[in-house]
């Protein structure tokens, strides 16, 4: 008798664990351990991407164990080894990877020298027609070479950011690359600090690939081995796509967090 | 001997003068090119006058050119233009690696999809003479070599069965906005700014109604009570591009939902109906222009006469005129004399070609 009531309370038990599971695997995923960043992009004490939820994301990963990416902005998308797809190809295969059976597919609809405020129309067209979940935006470099008033900057990627969130398509921005010679320039600057600002108020992930660069270069130089612009330039391709890869990873399981600063409406 | 100023010359003179300001980002004088209060801007003009120009090659019903002159003349202008296109675009690489160098910047060497020239050059030059990888701003002349190209089959189709160049030139164009057929880009992955397979269209409808009958006859006959209904659609258009697309959400048009949105790429229906509308409207004003202001109108039309030397020139300026803006920070100022300077050299190229020809 003893021992049916302990199969039977092991049967309870077991059924409880399985329905449980069940529950829950239905809402949250197993988060997978990620690799770290290869050595040369590491770039201790900058912040290169705070954990922020890819809600659509994640959903349409348990749903269809399918994602559709949109890489659009204003900068050149892919610069090395762009025949083999560039640093698309590092984000899918880094994705496919950590997730088995997950079908990734990027689309790339990036034209270069694009304002933010024509790329942001085209966004809206290139969602509708592609179904993406997240784009990722690489955004500012043309506004900030073509001197748009940071002002209007703002405004027409908060307009933009605001749609998307209101169509439920995640988004990451892709902010502006380091330079030397930039690094004084104040217009460049200030769209620079413009991206994190609406990023921050927005609560939406942002690539921090200028404070990656900026701190890969300071190592280098304390190495007593400063890196040409070249050399830069390459860390900045790579690095991004390596920390982009995770950022997307990480965002599959971040916890929703309420905007940093609520956005004042005109 | 130069043809006097008409109104297709002024036109194509004026849609050169906005491609060029508006080839220059963020520069002030955008806010006052057409764009502003319309949904299609200049390059539906240019290549619909483009396709209005064919009319002169063509010849006339009761003259026309023989077909194996024709193939000649329209292959040989598609390869001047590939020609023209390959020259501006090795200008304009060469101008952002002096910038980059000069301004010791480098991110100006990835400007205008630029990047893969100079990191990936053995690939990316068989994608520049395939015309496959393009420069930001330099991708309207290879949808001209493509649509100069199709040229003469447009033009013997139009001698041979008039009656099926408008639908068929239709069929392929509502096809590609179906099932969105598109030209993809490489190496860098993507797709032609100018979709050819849709912009044929307008090609087509500029040849279509530069003729006396058909279509541009019926268009003729019809003019006033056409341009009573183009105005009010010029109106919502004007409307619609100044306050912004967001009265039409994409994502809620049902499919094929090209169809129904406003893109450059497909040059959509709504852009298209609005353009069309836009030239019924406008086309009663050039008399008053021209007596307005004749000088603007002489030198618009040299432009217009003159259009691949005046187009080059500007591409080339423009581009020009971004590093230049870059490097004194803009302003007004800037901006002003990059405008005018701007437009001068345009000019005085066309004025130098038509010396030339005067010359010989």
């Amino acid at each position: 008798m003893a021992r049916q009531i302990e199969i039977a309370a092991w049967r309870l038990a077991c059924a409880a664990v399985l329905f449980f599971g069940v529950l829950t695997a239905d809402d949250t995923l197993a988060q997978p351990s990620l690799n770290p960043v290869p050595k040369d992009c590491q770039a201790p004490g900058s912040i290169v991407a705070a954990d922020r939820p890819l809600i659509n994301l994640a959903s349409a990963l348990r749903e269809r164990k399918k994602i559709t990416i949109l890489a659009i902005g204003a900068s050149s998308i892919g610069r090395r080894d762009s025949a083999s797809g560039g640093y698309h190809a590092v984000i899918e295969t880094f994705l496919e990877r950590t997730f088995k059976g997950l079908d990734v597919t990027i689309i790339n609809r990036g034209v270069s020298g694009e304002l933010a405020i024509d790329a942001g129309e085209r966004i809206k067209t290139e969602v509708a027609l592609t179904g993406a979940e997240l784009v990722l935006w690489q955004l500012g470099t043309a506004d900030a070479l073509g001197l748009v008033p940071v002002e209007k900057f703002k405004e027409s990627t908060r307009d933009t950011v605001t749609w998307l969130k209101q169509h439920k398509v995640d988004m990451i921005l892709i902010g502006l690359r380091y330079a030397r010679g930039l690094a004084t320039d104040p217009h460049y600057q200030s769209i620079r600090t413009a991206i994190a600002e609406i990023a921050k108020e927005q609560g939406i992930l942002r690539i921090g690939r200028y404070e990656v660069v900026e701190t890969i270069e300071k190592i280098k130089q304390q190495q007593g081995a400063p890196a040409s612009e070249i050399e830069l330039g390459e860390a900045d391709y790579s690095c991004m796509a390596e920390y982009l890869a995770r950022a997307i990873a990480t965002g599959l399981f971040a916890k929703e967090q309420p905007a940093t600063v609520p956005r004042p409406r005109p | 001997m130069t043809r006097p100023a008409n109104a297709v010359d002024f036109w194509r003179g004026v849609a050169l003068i906005t491609i060029f300001i508006n080839h220059i980002p963020g520069i002030f004088y955008q806010n006052i090119t057409h764009r502003n209060v319309s949904l299609s801007d200049s390059a539906e003009l240019f290549v619909f006058l483009a396709g209005w120009s064919l009319r002169y090659v063509v010849g006339r019903p009761n003259d026309p050119t023989p077909a194996s002159q024709l193939m000649l003349r329209l292959g040989g202008r598609a390869f001047t233009l590939y020609a023209a296109h390959m020259l501006i675009v090795m200008i304009a690489i060469a101008m952002l690696a002096t910038a980059a160098r000069v301004l010791e910047n480098p991110i100006l060497l990835e400007w205008h999809n630029a990047a893969p020239v100079f990191f990936e050059p053995a690939t990316t030059h068989i994608g520049l003479v395939l015309l496959s990888h393009q420069l930001g701003y330099f991708d309207i002349l290879p949808l001209y070599v493509v649509l100069l190209l199709l040229a003469p089959g447009i033009a013997l189709l139009h001698r041979t069965a008039p009656n099926w160049l408008l639908p068929i030139s239709f069929m392929v164009y509502v096809t590609a906005l179906v099932f969105q057929i598109t030209v993809p880009t490489w190496p860098t992955e993507g797709q032609w700014f100018f979709n050819p397979l849709c912009w044929q269209f307008i090609f087509v409808l500029g040849f279509s109604f530069s003729r006396e009958y058909g279509p541009g006859g019926w268009a003729r006959r019809n003019i006033s009570w056409i341009r009573r209904i183009a105005w009010p659609i010029v109106i919502a258009g004007g409307i619609f591009a100044w306050f912004g697309s967001g009265w039409i959400d994409p994502t809620k048009v049902p499919e094929p939902k090209l169809l129904f949105i406003n893109g450059k790429t497909f040059l959509t229906p709504i852009r298209l109906i609005q353009f069309l509308a836009l030239v019924a409207a406008l086309s009663v004003i050039y008399p008053s222009i021209e007596r307005a202001t004749p000088q603007f109108v002489t030198f618009s039309a040299m432009l217009g006469r003159n259009s691949l030397h005046a187009f080059c020139a500007g591409s080339v300026l423009s581009l020009a005129g971004q590093i230049i803006r870059f490097y004194f920070k803009g302003g007004i100022l800037i901006d002003t004399v990059l405008v005018v300077s701007g437009i001068v050299s345009m000019g005085v190229i066309a004025w130098v070609v038509e010396w030339r020809d005067r010359s010989k």
